[in-house]
């Protein structure tokens, strides 16, 4: 068993100043520079943001140790590997110079206080999302390691990812054969979602899936798929209910409108099942079985998931709902064989389907 | 007019025909030059200067082939374009497919940025335009209420002017604006439509510059995103507590697909019940106002591989009283009356949405009378 999202951030910055120059230990002293915890996207009394049990332990909820990790985690957990999400590079602004050595502490910092603690844990790798070339270069440090399985991306962003400013970061996964994990929230100081600034957490929170779709569309049309056969996309924290509805949309078009698009030379849902897999959390799904027996007709989700427990967030109790319609082939790929396959360099003696 | 029509009978009473066929948006489009008859010589003199505000230059967005129009809708008449012409429109369309009603959605004012006394001006101009050209041309013609949405008091002023014609049985109000269309900058529009008995049309367009994952660059990716949008600007009307406080607002999403109602239904209720307790405005579940306040025309309609999963959509989403056909005529992406609807669907569904749900929502009466001879143009 494979828990595709578990969590990790520094309590402070201070943890990541042993990693930074001289020249930004000053930058951060002169300036007041501190991590706020990404406290829009997750506002610490949310009940979104901890589950009942990640609040019985002290703050942060994030284990910001290997010491909390074992305990709240690596200690309960039936997952035999553990892939870290460290969101921690997104508190980046604007400086494109900071992001980038953010990013690098962020990795050395995940490395040390956890990789070279438990051979359970995997991680993705922090880059920065101010300028493609510094990310590559981050993806290229750390494509030696095994440890790292994935390239860490927001799933929100300024140009879509698709864009092909964008494509030498996915040229750089592929090249080391990383998964690119595309993880709810991101890019701050622009509208977050396609109509607008929002008023309300709750909008916020449902806007992350109706971002993933747009960024699945902007990476067919796009073409990354055609340049890159063997990449694999992972969508993190972001559903996966709503995949049926937009490939029959996304399909119609792609019929008629094909032309500007010559290079997409399959049906988009091809690409989708073969290069895309989404994490199990948020699965917010009815309590209505026969609802979820026609949405597991509609999507092909013993294909699609992969198991997240998602530490220490809370998104209800969709998962249970629809394990209970799949049989046990599909309850042994969603909880198991799928992320085996997506991080393929994570198992020893397995090899990524798609090599 | 049509060929097929019957004449009135020897004794004059006028005979009358079910209506079969409700197509609920249809685009009526002047070019410029139509409209300038209808604007003060101020706002005409403006204009012709300095054209209308927009965000950003026309050509910023990846271009769709043809313009966006069906090439066989082109009229034959010099000065015209798709949607310029009642006679074009009603040979092709009404005639052809023996439309019963089609209800007319001029797209002039979606974008809506010119300072309040051009904007309210091309509204009023639009809706004076299709009253006179359009209206008076073809009973079987109905239009929404063309507003300056961004200020509302001048759009209240707009729907109070017309509101006494019932030909206009809609508000027209764009898919995307400045602000989120929950917000309650917007909520005196829906206030006054509602007062009026007139549901709110949003159809797909309008700002478009908000995007959660940055622009598209094809059109392709553009139109694949629409249902995007619609989704988070239903989110927000949810979220807003618009429904809850004005309870009688009915809501038409125009052009932007159905089925995706149905996941983000389930979201809301999700989100809802994790975070509903710090949310007062929504007393009830998100899909229950969904359920009672929102419609949804078919076109574009999703076409699964296997119908029977558009059936899945409709049930689960509960849509099969909310459903209003419509083609988009003169667009490219026209859905034709004959083959939109999949044959795996049921006589009964099939009549509601080509139809009986609009006939209700609009209060169209069931019967029309056939036009009398001198009624032909």
């Amino acid at each position: 068993m494979i828990d595709c999202d578990v969590h990790c951030a520094p309590a402070s910055i201070d943890a990541l100043t042993p990693y930074l120059s001289d020249y930004w230990r000053q930058y951060i002293e002169g300036a007041a520079v501190h991590l706020h915890g990404l406290v829009l996207a997750y506002p610490p009394g949310a009940p979104t943001s901890a589950s009942d049990r990640a609040r019985g332990f002290p703050a942060p909820a994030v284990p910001a140790s290997y010491d909390a990790l074992k305990e709240r985690v690596l200690d309960e957990t039936d997952a035999d590997l553990v892939v870290l999400n460290c969101l921690t590079a997104l508190e980046a602004h604007r400086n494109p110079y900071y992001a980038a050595a953010l990013a690098t502490a962020v990795n050395d910092w995940v490395r040390d206080e956890f990789l070279e603690r438990d051979e359970r844990l995997r991680a993705s790798i922090a880059v920065s999302i101010a300028a493609p070339e510094d990310a590559v270069a981050e993806i290229e440090r750390r494509a030696e390691d095994p440890r790292y399985v994935q390239v860490l991306l927001p799933v929100r962003s300024e140009l879509p990812w698709g864009h092909r400013s964008n494509h030498p970061i996915f040229a750089a996964a592929a090249r080391h054969d990383l998964a690119v994990g595309l993880h709810a929230w991101g890019r701050p100081g622009q509208a977050p979602t396609p109509s607008g600034f929002t008023t309300t957490y709750l909008e916020d929170y449902v806007a992350n899936q109706t971002i993933a779709q747009s960024q699945l569309i902007s990476l067919v049309c796009e073409g990354v798929f055609d340049s890159h056969p063997d990449l694999r996309v992972v969508l993190i924290e972001c559903g996966f209910a709503w995949l049926a509805p937009l490939l029959w949309r996304f399909e119609k078009d792609w019929k008629s409108i094909w032309r500007e698009v010559p290079w997409v030379k399959q049906p988009p849902s091809e690409y989708v099942y073969r290069h895309f897999r989404a994490t199990t959390a948020p699965a917010h799904l009815p309590r209505d079985q026969h609802a979820i027996r026609q949405l597991v007709e509609m999507v092909d989700v013993g294909r699609l998931l992969a198991y997240a427990s998602d530490y220490p967030h809370d998104h209800g109790d969709g998962l249970s709902l629809l394990l209970a319609e799949l049989d046990d082939e599909g309850r042994g790929a969603v909880l198991s064989t799928n992320a085996a396959e997506l991080y393929g360099r994570a198992t020893p003696g397995r090899s990524a389907t798609a090599r | 007019m049509s060929e097929t029509i019957e004449l009135s009978t020897p004794d004059g009473t006028e005979s009358e025909r079910a209506v079969r066929l409700i197509d609920c948006d249809v685009h009526a489009q002047p070019t410029p030059p139509m409209l300038m008859p209808y604007l003060s010589t101020r706002a005409r003199r403006y204009v012709e200067r300095y054209g209308r505000r927009a965000p950003s230059e026309p050509h910023t967005y990846p271009r769709v082939r043809g313009g966006g129009v069906r090439l066989d809708a082109w009229p034959d008449k010099p000065g015209h374009w798709p949607g310029s012409d009642p006679e074009k429109l009603c040979s092709q369309l009404l005639d052809e497919w023996d439309v019963d009603y089609a209800v007319l959605e001029a797209l002039t004012s979606l974008d809506c940025y010119d300072q309040p006394e051009v904007a309210v001006e091309f509204a009023r101009a639009t809706n004076d335009w299709v009253a006179e050209e359009w209206l008076d041309f073809d009973d079987r013609l109905r239009a929404a209420i063309v507003v300056p949405h961004d200020y509302a008091e001048l759009a209240v002023a707009e729907i109070e002017r017309r509101a006494t014609d019932p030909r206009f049985v809609a508000v027209l109000m764009p898919g995307s604006a400045q602000e989120q269309l929950g917000s309650r900058r917007y909520w005196p529009v829906y206030e006054a439509a509602s007062a009026r008995r007139l549901p709110i049309a949003f159809h797909t367009g309008g700002f478009m510059r908000h995007h959660g994952a940055g622009p598209p660059s094809s059109y392709l990716a553009y139109h694949a995103n629409i249902s995007c949008v619609m989704q988070s600007q239903l989110a927000s009307m949810v979220a807003s507590g618009m429904f809850a406080a004005l309870p009688n607002v009915r809501v038409i999403l125009t052009e932007c697909g159905v089925s995706w109602v149905t996941s983000l239904r389930w979201s809301l209720d999700a989100a809802w019940e994790l975070m509903g307790a710090d949310h007062p405005q929504l007393e009830r579940r998100p899909s229950e106002y969904i359920r009672d306040h929102v419609w949804f025309t078919t076109q574009p309609f999703e076409e699964p591989a296997d119908p029977t999963h558009l059936l899945y959509a409709i049930e689960q989403a509960q849509l099969a009283d909310r459903l209003l056909f419509a083609t988009d005529y003169p667009h490219w992406d026209f859905d034709s009356p004959a083959q939109a609807l999949p044959r795996a669907m049921s006589p009964e569904l099939r009549s509601a949405i080509l139809y009986g749900n609009a006939l209700d929502l609009f209060g169209f009466p069931p019967f029309r009378s056939e036009p009398t001879p001198d009624q032909a143009p």
